[in-house]
């Protein structure tokens, strides 16, 4: 399982047994002679299956011919902090709104990008959000949540 | 003259259109410039706008950052030898050391009237081609769109990868994504779990953001972390005006860009990087001093840098003509008018001609905007290259959500578009190619709909897609261009173990 196109095309074939097995739950709403719901999606079942299987066959071919060596894991720290923040800054939108989730996220990204100047970093990442969700609102009209602060951006 | 024509160069040629165009050139040249930025993403960066903007306005402002985001790419690769965007790769080889010999000024307005000739080129093109080729798309039926739309996809899946059944899987993937919700024949709910929301399918917008945007951001993040280090510009420009020497050294190369450029934007999928080292190869066969290229001569940075802006005009044939699109931004392209009520393909020049040829006529304003914004203030815009990313990307990345909230006032749309950032960091990993995927949720919905309104007229009979003349065409190409690229890959695989065997 070192090789990654053979995990790849595992979790592929895996995903492509479950939406055949959804596609044929689908119900069948057609007059006769015509194709019905599933009739598309049964024909990417069948090529994710037959494209999987070929991406199998040639993560295990070069796995023989090559061993590639395995990816550092080091590499995926970076994205799962990131994913990590975004997903924290994601859940709390709804009920902190854009200005109030934003601040936060912005300066640790400020951070995480190389910015190490505190006093910059605090001011930015108040300021940043502030003038989008103004912008935003006044000049577009595209109202951002407000969360909390409903009364005072809303 | 038809008056539609005029009415569309009256609409593009209006103060409110003209400010939009040059803005989105400013902002194209300054997206393509910043290495760890694309032309995609600049476009994320203003995609909430387009929402509320007038349609007109809209397409003026994208199509001004499209084609500024081309030449930008070269000023980066020029000064800092880093391209700005993928399509600016070919121009290191010649820039950057006609920069490193104290001609940064000269390289920079070799590569801004190279642009332009090539821009204009394909400008031409476009106004003479594109409606030609939509009176004979009128003529399509639903078997022959269906084989439109699939070889404009397997196209894609050709160019896009390096491994074929790489870019067929993303391919498919991404007509899994678009089978969700309800189906574009009979309004069946399909794989929506009950979920409201998975009722509309996922909007390409939100994907698209998700798939191109944070995979950048994190990219970046890693190259922080690695300690790289940002480059700053610290070559001085000098004069930017074109010598009479230089412009005539540039009449082959620009030829032989603009042309290669234009046609293979046509291509789905084919795109800029590709057009550029095609035409640096073919202008160097054709060059009487060949061994000047790769040592900073003008040939080398006119020909890849008319080629990547003549692709911008040969990639809105396609768009607008059969609703394909040939790359990421015409796709981005394709969505900003649909969220206008404004579907590219034949019918806009039947139905809406009008802003067919607005459209037209604002890409045509870009290149002009382009050239003489480029030359006015290139030397103003490269202190730009010095702006900190630490400031850059946490905004691209509060744009990235605004811009998937502000579709549909949605937060489901703010999770889809995380959820396609981390199949697009997923799939960069695999060095599978997100373009397909991306594409197949463009496309995906017509590529079924065709499909099952031409069988539901042939009773079910599947000969229907080998009867007319255009949909055996575009089948067979579909098939050729799978079996070239399955071929390719052998060859190139032959080559890669001889030397080890």
């Amino acid at each position: 399982m070192r090789n990654k196109n053979v995990a790849a095309a595992l979790v592929l074939i895996a995903l492509g047994v479950v939406y055949g097995y959804l596609t044929a739950g689908l119900p069948k709403r057609s007059l006769p002679d015509t194709p019905d719901p599933s009739f598309f999606p049964w024909i990417i079942t069948a090529c994710l299956l037959v494209l999987s299987l070929a991406l199998l066959v040639q993560g295990l071919r070069a796995q023989r011919d090559a061993r590639e060596a395995a990816d550092t894991a080091g590499g995926l720290r970076a994205p799962t902090v990131f994913l990590t923040l975004f997903v924290v800054y994601v859940a709390a939108l709804p009920f902190a709104g854009f200005v109030i989730a934003s601040v936060p996220f912005f300066a640790a990204l400020m951070w995480l990008y190389g910015e190490r100047r505190w006093g910059w970093i605090g001011i930015v990442s108040v300021a940043l959000p502030v003038i989008l969700a103004l912008a935003f609102r006044n000049g577009l009209h595209i109202p951002l949540p407000t969360g909390v602060l409903a009364g005072l951006l809303g | 003259m038809n008056p539609e024509i005029l009415a569309g160069f009256s609409s593009a040629s209006l103060p409110g259109s003209l400010v939009a165009t040059a803005i989105g050139t400013v902002l194209g040249l300054i997206v393509g410039m910043i290495p760890g930025m694309t032309i995609s993403t600049g476009i994320i960066v203003v995609l909430p706008l387009t929402f509320v903007l007038d349609p007109t306005l809209s397409i003026a402002l994208l199509l001004g950052i499209y084609v500024g985001g081309m030449t930008g790419g070269s000023f980066s690769a020029t000064l800092l030898n880093i391209p700005g965007t993928p399509s600016a790769a070919a121009t290191t080889l010649d820039g950057y050391p006609m920069a490193q010999r104290g001609e940064a000024g000269r390289a920079l307005s070799i590569a801004i009237t190279a642009s332009f000739v090539g821009g204009f080129f394909s400008f031409l093109c476009l106004y003479f081609i594109a409606p030609v080729l939509a009176d004979v798309a009128l003529q399509f039926r639903a078997a022959d769109l269906f084989s439109v739309v699939f070889f404009g996809l397997t196209v894609i899946c050709t160019f896009a990868a390096r491994s074929p059944v790489k870019g067929l899987l993303s391919a498919v993937i991404g007509l899994a994504i678009v089978t969700v919700g309800q189906d574009p024949v009979m309004g069946t709910a399909r794989f929506t779990f009950g979920n409201a929301d998975m009722l509309s399918g996922v909007h390409f917008l939100t994907a698209l953001i998700g798939l191109f945007a944070v995979p950048q951001l994190v990219d970046n993040m890693i190259a922080i972390a690695r300690g790289e280090t940002e480059n700053r510009a610290g070559t001085r420009v000098g004069s930017v005006l074109p010598k009479l020497a230089d412009l005539k050294a540039m009449r082959l190369p620009t030829a032989i860009g603009s042309v290669t450029g234009a046609f293979l934007g046509i291509l789905p999928g084919a795109g800029g990087p590709i057009a550029a080292f095609i035409s640096y190869d073919y202008a160097k066969r054709f060059s009487r001093n060949r061994d000047r290229f790769g040592k900073g001569c003008v040939e080398g940075i006119a020909a890849p840098e008319s080629a990547n802006n003549a692709v911008t005009g040969g990639a809105l044939i396609p768009m607008m003509t059969l609703g394909i699109p040939g790359d990421p931004v015409t796709a981005i392209l394709i969505g900003a008018l649909l969220v206008h009520g404004l579907a590219p393909g034949p019918l806009l020049f039947m139905q809406r001609g009008d802003f067919a040829y607005t459209l037209i006529f604002s890409f045509m304003w870009a290149n002009f905007f382009n050239l003489a914004i480029a030359l006015a203030s290139v030397r103003l815009l490269v202190k730009l290259l010095a702006l900190p990313k630490a400031l850059l990307m946490p905004t691209i990345a509060l744009l990235c959500v605004i811009g998937s909230y502000a579709l549909r006032n949605s937060f489901f749309d703010v999770w889809v578009m995380l959820g396609f950032g981390l199949l697009g960091i997923a799939m960069r990993h695999l060095d599978m190619p997100v373009v397909p995927l991306l594409l197949s949720l463009v496309l995906g919905r017509q590529l079924e709909e065709h499909m099952r309104v031409a069988l539901t007229g042939s009773s079910g009979d599947v000969r229907i897609f080998f009867q007319s003349p255009f949909s055996i065409l575009f089948l067979s190409l579909s098939v050729v261009s799978i079996v070239w690229s399955f071929a390719s890959e052998r060859r190139s695989g032959r080559v890669r173990s001889a030397p080890s065997s």
